[in-house]
């Protein structure tokens, strides 16, 4: 039977790893559980549930900072911002609808959130959650308690840890506060849509916006058959690919960088404006990726594909010829989802999406797929070995027994060495 | 007084040998430094007041003769200070008498621009502005900005994780740093990040930007550069009180609106910049506000219109806009200059760096005049309003004695009130060695003991930079041992379920 463990404080949270650690019972560490599929499977014998270290500590919209206990559900803390017109800049979609049907929107914890440095439409302006943690307080795998950072935006005080612990899958150290920085609403937005159907026209597009003085916020491409994703009256119209281009900001100059813009790219295909209203919609579900919902593809790979942005068109159209499926882009290409039918994908599949993604100097994820295949690959893209032996002393420094999440990112090989 | 690690004998004793093996390295002419007048120049950093000669400085040219370097210090033993344009402030290149100085000023070629990316591939030894020179010709340009940029090289600038006045829209060098090359204490030469997003495995890239040269020798940097803003147009207004200038710059954040820069000024730093430089600041308010929006026209213009609205509300005294580039750049000649300024009207100045919650601006402030008064040393305050990076100024005479001895100490009190406000020691100088014995004042020994593991993980005999941002090194041994009271019995209280 699986002993779960539910500490409601810090000190708590202490005594359950220490106790983990005196008895070398390895933890798996979840929030909600929202994105527990997401990486390898931790079969431990033992739950660390820290849903119950919840609640926002403080929020001062006007120092643009909101710190909570890492269970803090998202919804709550989303709630709290969207009250004083506030949000997280780096604009976090609903990455649990992409693992699992049964998660709703905004489902998870903002410690979740961190661990796993998800990131929005706006991550190629702004950066993702490492970007924006300002500070966080732990229990590290030496059952001790750790802070570092703050609760302000520019502190060079110590060694950076917050980057680490943004993206370690809780496998240096159990988050149960953490510091953000917030930042206010947007006046307004406008979103310039150009009929493209081809990934490489799609990419050059969006390079040239990304290149453009039009401070474009969000870049991403819609496939043909994913266009009436898009809640937009002229998408059916076109029966075709969409290139998507965000502006945001003071409304006289939204107005003028979108006009310059749809001149830009006029040479790309037909060009139009989107409005405020219909603008938020269509943003929500590229930040969601929506067509590649859980929901409605269950029996489906998924694969995250990052690339240096120019180059996402051309590895797109790469990965849609040998790799067969679906795709869209996001992060004006470097962010290429590839959807592949089945939920048990051939090994030449695999490495082929690995191969045509290394080749681009760029990774490649598995976010869904079928238990067999997680357990059969690596689910992330693998590490330089000289990076891999430095991660692997870090993961031995802080937690020396191996017992926080045990093979969330790296399997456990034969010989037991893995993250 | 300052402690240092203690000289290593037996590597001193070896000197003539070190030189022998570093020419061999380095054949180049002047790649090797030896002599004391010529070891002169690198006795310091920005931070004067600390100085120590170098056992040697070698300059090498490549990315292999800096991994032969390192390795060849690994085996024997030897500490290694990295140094950039020694620009720094917080002492972080100040050499040891047994270690070897890596001047990176050799590494100062721009490498590849990428447009389509948006990226720019450097040697280390650029400096910050060299940057945007090679790119805006196509009207691009890096965006963070420290006031030495001129000087300041980009490797010095990862190392310190270096700000400057457009952090709030812009961020620090961390969120512009896209990728390194990176030489270990092994000599293993290492890539981090890239033009992608996402990096596989820890996020090494964070962890190497801000370690104040602690992990490894960065010997290429790729960094995002931006397309220009089309125009930038300045605000200065006036306060009666430095407590109405933070109301308003609350305000302005309140309305939604995200200043390129935000800038605020104390009476005395006001008095002494005008007196310098003559930008036309108001003598007769206590606090000045700097405001700069920067974006296409029809913005700044609009938003020029609205902050100046709040700023009435808010109770300006004072309101003067920029009607050309002339005259925003006359506005900034003010705030930059306010540095040597002080100097002018002080024999020396020590320059702190703490950052406060700025809501808690005037409460510090107060603070720091009931200081100023027990210390018996004056201070002017420069404040990068905007994001909470407070550069009070000490001034204070180096040929009085004790003065140096009390400037130090007033400037320990003002970063611990910064700290006791929910702050930090430092905004954007670094630790270093000039606030590493405070180090305390914000961290737990567990807490610095966790950021020593990340040091074991990279430089397991702790030859790089030793004696910097930590107070204590303690030992691999002591940093492995896990301690009894850690480990607890199964938690009664714990809810199980």
């Amino acid at each position: 039977m699986v002993d779960v463990l539910s500490p409601t404080t810090p000190d708590q949270l202490r005594d359950a790893v220490g106790w983990a650690l005196g008895s070398e019972t390895p933890l798996e560490i979840i929030g909600s559980g929202s994105k527990r599929a997401y990486g390898h499977n931790v079969q431990t014998n033992a739950v660390l549930d820290c849903s119950k270290l919840s609640g926002i500590l403080f929020y001062q919209p006007e120092e643009l900072v909101i710190s909570a206990r890492a269970g803090t559900p998202l919804a709550e803390i989303k709630a709290a911002l969207a009250e004083k017109n506030q949000q997280f800049h780096f604009e976090p979609g609903n990455f649990p609808g992409l693992l699992d049907a049964s998660n709703g929107p905004d489902a998870g914890t903002i410690g979740g959130l961190v661990a796993c440095n998800i990131a929005g439409p706006r991550r190629i302006k702004v950066g993702a959650a490492r970007d924006h943690l300002l500070g966080f307080e732990a229990v590290s795998g030496r059952a001790e308690d750790f802070k570092s950072g703050g609760r302000v935006m520019k502190n060079v005080t110590g060694f950076d840890l917050s980057k680490l612990m943004a993206g370690a899958f809780g496998t240096l150290g159990v988050m149960h506060t953490v510091t953000l920085k917030v930042m206010p609403n947007d006046e307004t937005s406008a979103t310039v849509i150009v009929a493209c159907s081809d990934p490489r026209a799609a990419g050059k597009a969006m390079t040239l916006a990304m290149r453009s003085e039009n401070e474009v916020s969000a870049a991403a491409w819609i496939a043909p058959e994913d266009a009436p994703h898009l809640d937009v009256p002229l998408a059916g119209e076109y029966g075709s690919g969409l290139v998507v281009l965000r502006i945001e900001g003071p409304q006289p100059s939204v107005a003028w960088r979108a006009d310059a813009l749809c001149r830009a790219l006029a040479d790309f295909g037909e060009c139009h404006e989107v409005p405020e209203s219909h603008s938020h919609s269509i943003w929500k579900v590229v930040a969601d990726v929506a067509p590649f919902a859980a929901a409605e593809n269950s029996d489906s790979t998924l694969w995250r594909v990052s690339v240096p942005p120019a180059s996402g068109g051309d590895v797109c159209a790469q990965l849609i010829e040998k790799a067969g499926g679906r795709a869209m882009m996001d992060w004006a290409g470097g962010l290429i989802w590839l959807q592949v039918p089945g939920s048990d994908i051939p090994a030449a599949t695999v490495s082929a999406v690995r191969d045509i993604a290394a080749a681009a100097g760029g990774q490649a994820v598995l976010v869904r797929a079928s238990g067999e295949l997680r357990k059969t690959i690596p689910v992330f893209h693998p590490e330089n070995p000289a990076l891999a032996r430095i991660n692997a002393k870090i993961k031995e420094n802080l937690d020396p027994h191996g017992i926080l999440n045990p093979g969330r990112i790296a399997p456990i090989s034969q010989n037991g060495e893995g993250a | 007084m300052l402690r240092m690690p203690e000289p290593d004998q037996n590597t001193l004793a070896r000197r003539k040998d070190i030189i022998a093996a570093m020419r061999d390295i380095i054949p180049s002419p002047g790649g090797v430094i030896v002599d004391d007048d010529q070891l002169r120049p690198y006795e310091c950093d920005g931070l004067m007041a600390y100085r120590q000669l170098p056992m040697i400085v070698v300059l090498p040219e490549n990315t292999q003769q800096v991994a032969d370097i390192l390795k060849y210090c690994h085996t024997h033993k030897i500490r290694v200070v990295p140094r950039g344009a020694g620009t720094g402030l917080s002492g972080g290149a100040l050499p040891m008498a047994d270690a070897i100085t890596i001047s990176m000023m050799k590494f100062n070629r721009v490498l590849d621009i990428d447009w389509d990316n948006r990226a720019a591939v450097v040697q280390p030894g650029v400096t910050n502005l060299g940057i945007t020179r090679a790119v805006e010709h196509e009207g691009f340009y890096y965006a963070p900005d420290p006031s030495s940029q001129i000087a300041c090289s980009i490797g010095g600038n990862i190392a310190e994780n270096s700000g400057g006045v457009h952090c709030l829209k812009y961020g620090l060098t961390t969120n512009n740093v896209l990728g390194v090359e990176m030489v270990t204490i092994e000599g293993e030469i290492l890539r981090i990040g890239g033009k992608g997003l996402d990096q596989a495995g820890y996020d090494l890239l964070g962890i190497v930007t801000g370690s104040e040269g602690l992990l490894g020798i960065v010997t290429e940097v790729t960094v995002r550069i931006l397309r220009k803003p089309e125009t930038a147009r300045a605000l200065l207004l006036g306060f009666n009180s430095s407590e109405e200038g933070g109301n308003c710059v609350a305000a302005i954040i309140a309305a939604g609106i995200i200043p390129g820069g935000l800038e605020m000024m104390d009476a005395p730093a006001i008095k002494a910049t005008e007196e310098f430089v003559q930008a036309g600041y108001p003598l007769d308010v206590e606090a000045l506000l700097l405001v700069e929006l920067d974006g296409p026209q029809v913005e700044v213009d609009y938003l020029i219109d609205r902050v100046g609205k709040i700023a009435k509300d808010c109770g300006a005294v004072y309101s003067r806009i920029s009607e050309n580039e002339e005259e925003r750049l006359l506005f900034w000649s003010g705030r930059k200059n306010a540095f040597p300024a002080i100097g002018r009207i002080s024999p020396d100045y020590m320059c702190m760096d703490g950052t406060i919650p700025r809501g808690r601006l005037s409460e510090v402030l107060t603070g720091m005049q009931n200081l100023s008064k027990q210390h018996g040393l004056g201070v002017a305050n420069v404040f990068h309003a905007g994001d909470g990076n407070l550069h009070p100024l000490i001034m204070f005479d180096a040929n009085k004695p004790g003065d140096l001895e009390k400037a130090e100490a007033f400037g320990a009190d003002i970063l611990k009130l910064c700290v006791a406000v929910g702050g930090v020691l430092s905004g954007e100088h670094g630790i270093g060695v000039e606030k590493r014995d405070l180090m305390g004042e914000m961290f737990t020994t567990d807490d610095m003991k966790h950021q020593e593991r990340i040091k074991m993980a990279f430089d397991e005999d702790q030859l790089l930079n030793p004696g910097k941002v930590f107070p204590t090194l303690h030992g691999c041994g002591e940093l492995k041992t896990l301690h009894a009271k850690a480990v607890a019995d199964k938690f009664p209280d714990i809810p199980r379920f």
